[in-house]
């Protein structure tokens, strides 16, 4: 028998295992603007997908070191920051992932028009 | 303590577990974000984040470690697929092969000493290296097997996988177990009781000594001996037949053979038998008897390999012949 704990584990597992794609989805998305690390945190959080420091940081560099993305190091407000936008590999690549989302997404929303217990050709 | 102390104290420690040539880039990046992140809480609340306020900032950013373990390369020893055949043979060596070795091997000592507990310390104090021993070298093995299985794993035919075996080998299933659990018995053996061992002394004074060619012929005999259990792990684990499987049996028939005849070939004895309560001329009975068992076991061992060669080598010609179907069941 399941407690609410092993589900809500099971849970936490599936739910970062579906964001971890949407993110690096999400990411390229949002460097078709150039920005740097905390902006993109902010940015990102501001349209409802947030997204801590240990998670981002080391997929920026995944992502660049992958020719996806840019960067380079230059003064702001005093300091120091890294800039990042996507690269022309990066968008070719964001423009396949995306309607390989959709393809998925229209996918899925056909599956789940599909009451429990029914198939496709009962409904027809 | 001040929170630029803090901070600094915080990120150095951050340094310690990053990769030592992105360190510096990773760093600069890390307190940028920091330090934005910190500007942001003072703007919101109109003042300098206090000490405590930015001890609970940094508790919630992460441990150092768990901060850097995000920038390391994902590294392994064991390909997670192989774990359980891992933990399968950690489990099999361990408790079904050095398990009863080591007790047999101090049942007698420790009963007949007159001190059991001062005898039975002695034997753990000696043999407490052997599991970890046996432990180093599975783990050393399966490594190897992770490391290197890219080059062949991906080079492969559907028309070159071993054929289903025509009726289920229950017998061979069986013969390669044992095969494989006696082999890794010999093995521990070899590896832990014989390891840098010129003779045994018993509590009463008697010794076996070892001729050195045992020594010499060392670190074959105990190569030979894992190959074995391994190869038979392997028939165990995918019984069907295919020709490497031969030609490495053939391979190691071949080494078996050499050993026998150089242990063969020695003129002197393979042991010498002493003790404190032996008569000379016993003494000399209870080693021509024990070297004559050897030398008929020595005589035994090319002949019955040579059967193997013999069975190995007809496998491989028939299968050359396309007679596959009689010899899907053997190994």
């Amino acid at each position: 028998m399941h407690t609410n704990g092993t589900n809500s584990g099971q849970f936490e597992n599936l739910r970062l295992e579906l964001r971890r794609g949407c993110l690096a989805v999400a990411v390229l998305g949002q460097l078709r603007t150039e920005l740097y690390g905390y902006a993109i945190r902010k940015a990102l959080s501001e349209q409802g997908l947030a997204i801590d420091e240990n998670t981002l940081y080391p997929l920026l560099r995944r992502l660049e070191s992958q020719g996806l993305l840019v960067s380079q190091w230059r003064e702001e407000d005093k300091r120091n920051k890294r800039f990042y936008r996507i690269s022309p590999v990066g968008e070719e690549v964001l423009a396949s992932l995306l309607a390989e989302w959709r393809q998925m997404n229209s996918a899925l929303e056909r599956i789940l028009a599909v009451p429990a217990g029914k198939t496709e050709e009962q409904i027809q | 303590m001040s929170n630029s102390e803090l901070i600094e104290r915080y990120l150095n420690a951050v340094k310690l577990w990053l990769p030592r040539k992105q360190q510096m880039d990773i760093l600069a990046e890390l307190s940028e974000d920091l330090h934005s992140q910190i500007e942001d809480r003072e703007s919101a609340a109109s003042r300098p984040l206090n000490e405590d306020e930015l001890v609970a900032l940094l508790k919630q950013r992460g441990s150092p470690m768990r901060i850097a373990s995000g920038y390391i390369p994902e590294q392994r020893l064991i390909n997670p697929a192989m774990l359980p055949i891992y933990w399968m043979v950690l489990r099999i060596v361990l408790l079904w092969v050095l398990a009863p070795i080591l007790v047999t091997v101090s049942f007698g000592p420790i009963f007949r000493s007159g001190h059991p507990l001062m005898a039975f310390m002695r034997f753990m104090a000696a043999s407490w290296q052997a599991p970890f021993f046996v432990i180093g070298i599975i783990t050393t093995i399966f490594f190897l097997l992770d490391r290197y299985q890219d080059q062949w794993v991906d080079r492969w035919d559907p028309r070159k996988l071993p054929r289903v075996p025509a009726s289920h080998p229950q017998m061979q299933w069986y013969n390669d177990f044992a095969g494989f659990a006696f082999g890794m018995a010999a093995f521990t053996f070899w590896a832990v009781i014989m390891r840098h061992r010129s003779e045994f002394v018993f509590d009463t004074g008697f010794r076996i000594g070892l001729a050195p060619i045992w020594g010499q012929l060392y670190w074959l005999i105990l190569a030979l001996m894992l190959m074995r259990a391994l190869v038979n792990l392997y028939c165990f684990v995918r019984p069907a037949w295919n020709a490497a499987r031969s030609w490495i049996r053939l391979a190691l028939d071949g080494v078996e053979i050499v050993i026998a005849l150089l242990l063969l070939l020695r003129v002197a004895n393979w042991v010498d038998i002493a003790g404190p309560n032996v008569a000379p001329t016993d003494a000399a009975k209870l080693v021509q008897l024990v070297n004559g068992m050897m030398q008929v076991s020595l005589i035994l061992i090319p002949v019955i390999t040579a059967f193997d060669v013999y069975r190995q080598g007809r496998l491989l010609r028939r299968a050359k012949n396309g007679q596959s179907a009689p010899i899907l069941t053997l190994s």
